[in-house]
């Protein structure tokens, strides 16, 4: 029994964040907004990093890493408020074609000429498909219609939502963070505005969110991972704990801005535009509610001190 | 990430788990804010300590099986699921016990760590004074050195367990003239010590559980200093990393809660409201997350790390948790959740639950307080005013 991720293995979502932070910030999202928003010398350097190969066989030409290792670097990506469809085509898509034995696809998307993404059932939509567009309030998500041969496969959903949640957590780290820097640097009353109570015990709630939903991301991860029967539950209640999170994160950032987290001007609204698309994607509150609920007061799972890891 | 347990802790929670459904009561005991609900959990201290499981993180040497943090979890896993009573010595064990383990003399861990875990001698804590609550550095009760005693006078108040327990620990001004953090000690006294005075105070449930202290030129022995004179406030702070941190309140108490609550959901379904049944699935989740926390905590520190500023958040977490589960079980109770008694005569433990609650984001350093600690030490936001 060891709950901890081994340093060395920490390494690889490390270094996607220092890279993200500097190639992909504030700046890039602006000018992928305004001139368009997906940029292929962004995705190319998505593959040389080798992660479009994340979670495939070294046979293929991947890493041959697992799942949690993409929970990891989806939260860098959630962070980032990357624009690129990598989670969806190389941490979603990519596993579900694997578990289903499915390999003719896998060279190309590690080389990142196939990066086709993952329609389900449960979204009204595609992101990066073929169909008609549909407009999302987040600027950097093309949206289009779903296809008529969209899955319903809940193991497709449960990867979709797992790395949904992993990008959630990664957004509310950063927009707390920005809010943090923005209470230092804002000063009203002769102060900055961040020594006074009101400010810090909001921002602590926030903390107090987030770090409440980590475990429970790197819990259903390694479910999902070693496809342990319960895994279902506990993807859904890293789904509920990140979604809320998150947008506690994201209404508590815009509240310490002032007015000026109303403008388009901070770029705390990419983030929290972001937050409220995947709060949604891959089952919404209602959905992943109902699951823990039929588990729950439903009497499936095994519940008490003695059944933590259950 | 390894969520297995190997074949030896699995063997220790049968272990564990065989004792404690040979050894629990089978029916509740008293409340030990009362003299006689206390020298039952007294009584239960003993028992433990008699099958070893006093303190199980403890050295052999002073009464302990030597075992390391993930089988203290399981221990505290089984404990709690068995439905066995609050440990009435938890300020010694959890609180004083890591702290004497850190800064005490070897001649003070053999005189105070073996009668602690034998459950002979029962700690309570003397932190608050009237002046003195969230602001503890405002303390002015003064130890002053007379050749080898110090003479304390002043007041101490909400000291848990001080009513009926047999020695006490607190913070004293011991530096003449010296403010705030600086010139303050770490000191231990017997209760019986002439000079001492205890009021205890009624609590709002109707029993005495925490008292108020007096002490008129009370005479403790320098060897009951912890750590340096003048060191007190370092000493204390460690002290409150571990009751905030990882020791005082084990997940598993409150996933035994959340167990309880889903069982009183599905009895009262059909009155519930939908908020309600929202909470419940909440509950198992934030017991859950807490767990999983706590397990995590455990591992890094048997890496080598250690708890900082981040048992302020734990804090927070399992406070307002045990608020919110035993506030759903008294919507869920309706009309009978203001009974004692139910009919039939059972305990309503939910309506006691509930009151202790209340108490939880207020001890151990009010949720405030933990805010601002975490605002101030966590996140980096600027110490404005008082600190």
């Amino acid at each position: 029994m060891e709950f901890l991720i081994a340093p060395e293995r920490l390494e690889l979502a490390e270094a996607v964040r220092d890279f993200l932070s500097g190639t992909h910030g504030p700046e890039v999202l602006r000018r992928l907004d305004a001139e368009g928003n997906r940029d292929p010398a962004i995705w190319q350097s998505l593959v040389e990093m080798g992660l479009t190969g994340l979670v495939i066989s070294e046979d293929h030409g991947g890493m041959g890493l697992g799942l949690l290792d993409a929970v990891l670097v989806a939260r860098e990506c959630g962070r980032a408020c990357l624009a690129e469809p990598l989670v969806e085509a190389a941490f979603v898509r990519a596993p579900w074609l694997m578990a289903q034995g499915n390999e003719d696809a896998l060279e190309a998307i590690v080389k990142g000429e196939d990066k086709a993404t993952p329609a389900h059932t449960i979204n009204g939509w595609q992101t990066d498909g073929s169909g008609e567009a549909l407009e999302s309030i987040d600027p950097l998500r093309n949206l289009t219609a779903l296809p008529v041969d969209a899955s319903d496969d809940p193991h497709l959903l449960n990867l979709g939502a797992i790395m949904a949640s992993a990008q959630l957590v990664g957004a509310g780290e950063a927009m707390l963070e920005q809010a943090i820097e923005y209470s230092k640097i804002r000063e009203q009353f002769g102060q900055p505005i961040g020594g006074f109570q009101a400010i810090k015990h909001k921002l602590a709630n926030v903390a107090v969110a987030l770090e409440f939903a980590r475990p429970v991301l790197l819990r259903a991860a390694q479910a999902l991972d070693n496809g342990i029967d319960s895994a279902s539950l506990h993807v859904s209640h890293a789904k509920l704990s990140a979604t809320d999170a998150a947008y506690l994160s994201a209404e508590s950032a815009i509240q310490v801005h002032g007015a000026m987290g109303y403008t388009y001007e901070v770029d705390l609204h990419f983030w929290m535009k972001r937050v409220w698309a995947l709060a949604g994607a891959w089952g919404g509150r209602g959905f992943h509610q109902r699951r823990v609920d039929e588990a729950i007061i439903g009497g499936s799972h095994p519940i008490g001190p003695e059944h933590t890891f259950a | 990430m390894n969520l297995d347990f190997t074949p030896e802790q699995v063997a220790f929670r049968a272990e564990i788990r065989g004792w404690l459904s040979a050894n629990v009561p089978s029916e509740p005991l008293i409340t030990l804010e009362c003299e006689e609900g206390f020298h039952q959990h007294v009584e239960w201290e003993r028992k433990l300590a008699s099958g070893n499981w006093g303190m199980v993180t403890w050295p052999e040497a002073v009464g302990g099986r030597g075992l390391d943090l993930i089988e203290w979890l399981i221990f505290e896993e089984e404990y709690w699921s068995a439905g066995a009573p609050l440990r009435v010595n938890q300020n010694g064990i959890f609180l004083l016990g890591p702290t004497i383990m850190e800064f005490g003399t070897d001649e003070q861990k053999k005189r105070f760590l073996t009668p602690m875990a034998a459950g002979e001698v029962i700690w309570a804590q003397a932190w608050s004074e009237p002046g003195a609550g969230s602001d503890m550095a405002a303390i002015t009760t003064t130890a002053v050195r007379d050749g080898d005693h110090y003479v304390i006078n002043g007041q101490k108040t909400w000291s848990s367990r001080a009513s009926f327990g047999d020695w006490g620990f607190g913070l004293f001004r011991t530096e003449e003239g010296s403010k705030r953090h600086k010139g303050l000690s770490f000191i231990l006294f017997d209760l019986e010590t002439p000079g001492v005075t205890r009021r205890p105070i009624r609590q709002l449930h109707g029993d005495p559980g925490f008292a108020e202290l007096f002490f008129d030129d009370v005479r403790v022995p320098v060897e009951n200093l912890i750590h340096e004179e003048g060191k007190g406030w370092n000493v204390a702070m460690a002290t409150a990393g571990f009751e905030r941190g990882l020791m005082l309140r084990s997940p598993g108490r409150f996933q035994a809660v959340a167990r309880r609550l889903v069982d009183l959901f599905r009895k009262h379904e059909a009155d519930a409201s939908l908020s309600a049944r929202e909470a419940v699935t909440k509950a198992w989740m934030d017991t859950q997350a807490y767990a999983y926390n706590t397990y995590s905590v455990a591992a890094k520190i048997m890496a080598g790390g250690s708890i900082g500023a981040e048992a302020s958040l734990n804090k927070i977490f399992w406070s307002e948790l045990d608020q919110s589960m035993n506030r759903t079980a008294m919507h869920l109770l309706g009309a009978a959740a203001e009974l004692r008694k139910f009919a039939g005569g059972s305990q309503n433990d939910w309506l006691e639950g509930y009151i202790f609650s209340l108490s939880g984001p207020i001890y151990a350093g009010s949720n405030e307080v933990q805010r601002n600690i975490t605002a101030e030490r966590l996140l980096g936001l600027p110490r404005v005013g008082a600190g």
